[in-house]
């Protein structure tokens, strides 16, 4: 049974330009998408900065009013039955907002689980259990302004979960946690799923996805472009080869000009201080090496490495290299 | 919001009265606010009116103590949804299952009752520091009047949130609402030194009939039949901006998810 159906979903948000003489745009954030969640399914949405992800999450979670198209969470409409859906739900979204910074830990739960209709009584306890789930056992009494990031993320997981909820969306819930905050935060997300919570998971993080997701929907300008198990997509570019050479400045012009050799499917480049790593698409693998250093020709180049393609390449092919 | 939504969700209410109340305790901008502020009003008054005996230094106590409670349902109370938005709970807070304006009650709540601290320490001042022994003529109905300005003064705030939160332009007008509404509802000086064109805008504003029932049950100035007015208007008052709140709710949130401002990005 399907616990999330997304029919012909759309929004659009209108902006304005110029002070005196206003005049209005539109931009589409979501144009005409569909997909449906299985009950207990981990479900990953990926898609570049601005793609409309976070924009699909919270018209899920009864945030934002759709233009058009239905969503339906366990049989009620987001748009008819916001409340009922409340009550079935939990979400998170990403950063250290969204916390009472005066309050302590406990005190945050206290509040929201009152908020949620929690008794009294079994708050107490359920509190006890969740701040055990996150690890935040025996730092509940502080006060969250002195938490750091990755606490306060943990705090939001036990926040959204007070209410024991059906379906839980996980709007980029890693971002900015150091590498060890953020394993361990997969882990309870992996902890959730053996719970048979459906969730619905948001990330920049391919290997997130690819470590944690049941099926994923890779999302580009409004639209989903791909949709299957991670394996699955990795699929699409089984025949291809990674290409991944180490420079120091590259110059735009440069790239425009890899970007048009024959050989190459699609290219990204990923910043790390004064040093870029370039990273090629390619059915001619290892042949590709000399070609690609012959039009790198006069840059100091570093290390260059040939390697089978991940669920990121194949992200960054059906994004374009525009991630 | 009705009477029966309120009596469903009295324990949210309470939570979200204690935790605004501990919170509130921490920001510098409401202690000003709710307690500095009347207290240095009350300072002044009791100071201007050491002539006036002990009738003058409880009108001014109560008084100070309604600038308190004025001022904190203008700044605190008419901002405690754009404060969420800011920190950015506000979209948490909608996304939950208890309606927004329970919560927006509890808090305003939790505002009232602090400003009533500023009655108090008026009280204090004027007996510690000008030797006043003060005396509330009418306990029982100053009680009762008490009870009636907080549901008044909880209601009005919930009328003035999502007012604000809908029009910036006008809560640009904030702080020249301050004063006048001291002056006009005769907060520290009766209205019948105002000129009498003046007089049906106070009739007009809840914070006046709150003024009469304190003032009058306070001083024993004022009949039981003045002080029963005072409370039917109150309550009246009240009705009418729960009724007027639940639909502004509704309208706020309804264009708040339309058009995309429950977040700051």
């Amino acid at each position: 049974m399907n616990a999330i159906e997304v029919s012909h979903l759309r929004r659009v948000f209108k902006t304005y330009i110029g002070v005196i003489r206003r005049t209005a745009k539109e931009v589409v954030a979501v144009e005409d998408i569909s997909f449906s969640i299985k009950d207990g399914e981990l479900f990953g949405l990926l898609g570049p900065n601005g793609a409309g992800k976070t924009t699909t999450v919270k018209m899920l979670t009864t945030l934002l009013i759709p233009n058009s198209g239905t969503a339906i969470i366990h049989g009620f409409d987001v748009v008819k039955d916001a409340q009922e859906i409340r009550k079935r739900i939990g979400f998170i979204f990403g950063g250290e907002r969204g916390l009472y910074w005066r309050l302590s830990g406990i005190d945050n739960l206290r509040y929201f689980a009152s908020l949620y209709g929690v008794d009294p009584d079994v708050s107490k306890k359920r509190i006890a259990y969740l701040l055990e789930l996150v690890g935040l056992n025996g730092r509940g009494n502080e006060k969250v302004g002195g938490y750091s990031r990755g606490m306060m993320q943990r705090l939001h997981v036990a926040r959204t979960l007070l209410h024991d909820p059906e379906v839980l969306f996980l709007d980029e819930p890693t971002i900015g946690l150091d590498p060890v905050g953020a394993r361990e935060f997969r882990q309870v997300i992996l902890d959730l799923q053996s719970q048979n919570k459906t969730i619905l998971l948001t990330t920049h993080y391919m290997f997130e996805a690819d470590a944690l997701c049941d099926r994923v929907a890779v999302i580009d300008r409004g639209r989903i472009v791909a949709l299957d198990s991670p394996s699955g997509l990795k699929s699409q570019v089984r025949d291809m080869s990674v290409v991944e050479v180490e420079l120091f400045g590259l110059p735009e012009d440069m790239l425009e000009g890899l970007r048009r050799l024959p050989f190459v499917d699609s290219l990204s480049v990923e910043d790390h201080d004064q040093r870029q790593t370039l990273m090629i698409q390619t059915a001619r693998g290892a042949e590709a090496v000399p070609d690609v250093l012959t039009a790198l020709g006069g840059l100091k180049i570093g290390r260059v490495v040939v390697r089978e393609p991940t669920l990121e390449d194949a992200y960054v092919r059906l994004v374009g290299g525009h991630a | 919001m009705n009477v029966r939504t309120l009596i469903k969700y009295w324990r949210t209410v309470l939570v979200v009265t204690e935790m605004t109340l501990r919170m509130n305790f921490m920001e510098p901008f409401v202690i000003f606010t709710v307690l500095i502020q009347p207290i240095v009003i009350a300072l002044l008054g009791l100071w201007m009116l050491q002539g006036r005996g002990a009738e003058g230094a409880i009108f001014v106590v109560v008084g100070s103590g309604l600038t308190g409670l004025w001022s904190s349902l203008l700044f605190i109370s008419g901002n405690s949804i754009n404060i969420e938005r800011w920190i950015g709970t506000l979209e948490f807070l909608v996304g939950l299952p208890t309606p927004f304006e329970v919560i927006v009650f509890g808090k305003n709540l939790a505002n009232v009752l602090q400003s009533l601290g500023a009655m108090i320490l008026g009280y204090l001042i004027a007996a510690l520091f000008f030797g006043y022994s003060l005396t509330i003529e009418q306990p029982l109905l100053f009680a009762l009047s008490v009870l009636f300005t907080v549901l008044g003064f909880v209601s009005f705030g919930l009328v003035i949130a999502p007012i604000f939160v809908m029009n910036p332009g006008v809560q640009g007008w904030q702080n020249a609402m301050e004063f006048p509404v001291y002056v006009l509802c005769g907060f520290l000086f009766p209205v019948a030194l105002l000129p009498g064109w003046t007089t049906p805008i106070s009739y007009l504003l809840p914070p006046y009939w709150a003024a009469v029932a304190l003032h009058g049950t306070s001083t024993g100035g004022a009949t039981f039949g003045q002080t029963l007015l005072a409370w039917g208007m109150l309550v009246l008052f009240s009705m009418v901006d729960l009724l007027i709140a639940s639909r502004l709710f509704t309208l706020m949130l309804y264009k708040a998810r339309a058009d995309a401002t429950l977040g700051l990005e």
